[in-house]
């Protein structure tokens, strides 16, 4: 079983892939790099206070079936909605408060 | 400062469509009780590329997993009528999801205004008047319209919909109603995270100062009722 750090590493991953595609929108270039920052700072910080706890067993395959969902994702637009919605969903995974 | 209905031009009669759909209206209905964590439960699924309900349930195993209330528990029951009725707004097409997605934001927003302020103070669709301004083209979304305690509500879906018109729109008519010596509460409501707003308006130079933000953790307080955690 994977740890919390490693499984959360995981959705970063999927984060720099919507960044990825909605950096192309040229206005919201300077947007999409900061949410991903944040985001990425606060899912860090979750997973490293939960480092050394067991992830529940539903944490895995929860995660695999969202970063699945968010590697469908083919328009720009929708890809910086789910910038901020997949941290969201995350953490609720996780078990924290989503924000 | 006085309120007037919106004018009916062509952009408005095909809105009201959308916001008469029963769809939109039991949407709201349902995410007005709903827990953060089911809230987010909507953002994710209308804002989904796939239709597969057991997928969803799979990625909210706090709402839908083993330790999750049985079916026939209510909580347990208005997750499914989220899911459901999430998928249903993502299986309309592009253009018309995202009206939908919009119009959802307001109807929730007038069901939790509506359990704080009377009906008849609360309104949709209205301009502001001052005298010797010109009057804003768009119309708030919703208006409370008490004497001395009068708010002007615009709904977003989410944090990438929050602008300078916007938010030189809500202060400047908190500016009028107080040059006129009212009182006017702007409000941004915005379903999605505090964190994605704040990043959002990090760049904006348009004052907001006097303008509440009201966001998907915070949706309750439109009600006059304390924030939950999202977990």
């Amino acid at each position: 079983m994977s740890s919390i750090p490693a499984l959360v590493e995981r959705v970063v991953l999927a984060l720099a892939g919507l960044v990825a595609l909605g950096e192309t929108i040229d206005d919201e270039w300077t947007y999409v790099h900061d949410l991903e920052t944040v985001w990425v700072a606060r899912l860090r910080a979750v997973a490293a206070a939960r480092a050394e706890l067991p992830p529940d067993s539903g944490l895995e395959p929860a995660l695999a079936r969202l970063i699945d969902e968010v590697g469908r994702i083919s328009d720009p637009h929708r890809a910086i909605d789910w910038l901020s919605t997949l941290p969201q969903a995350t953490l609720v995974a996780i078990g924290e408060p989503a924000w | 400062m006085r309120f007037q209905d919106a004018a009916k031009d062509a952009r408005t009669v095909v809105y009201a469509g959308v916001q008469a759909d029963p769809l939109v209206r039991r949407a709201a209905a349902l995410l007005a009780d709903a827990t953060p964590a089911q809230r987010v439960l909507a953002r994710a699924v209308m804002n989904g590329e796939t239709a597969d309900a057991d997928g969803w349930r799979l990625a909210f195993p706090s709402l839908f997993g083993a330790a999750a209330p049985p079916r026939g528990d209510p909580a347990r029951d208005r997750a499914e009528g989220i899911l459901e009725a999430s998928l249903a707004v993502a299986g309309r097409g592009e253009q018309v999801r995202s009206q939908v997605r919009g119009a959802i934001v307001e109807a929730l927003t007038e069901d939790l205004l509506g359990r704080r302020v009377p009906p008849s103070a609360l309104r949709r669709e209205r301009r502001i008047l001052f005298d010797g301004v010109h009057a804003e083209i768009h119309p708030y979304d919703l208006t409370v319209e008490v004497a001395g305690a009068a708010e002007a509500y615009d709904c977003k879906w989410g944090a990438r919909g929050i602008s300078a018109d916007v938010l030189h729109q809500l202060d400047d008519a908190r500016g009028h109603a107080a040059a006129e010596g009212e009182r006017l509460l702007p409000v941004l409501v915005v379903f999605d995270a505090r964190r994605s707003c704040e990043v959002r308006l990090a760049r904006q130079t348009a004052r907001r100062a006097g303008t509440r933000l009201v966001t998907i953790e915070t949706l309750d307080r439109l009600a006059g009722r304390r924030a939950e955690a999202a977990s």
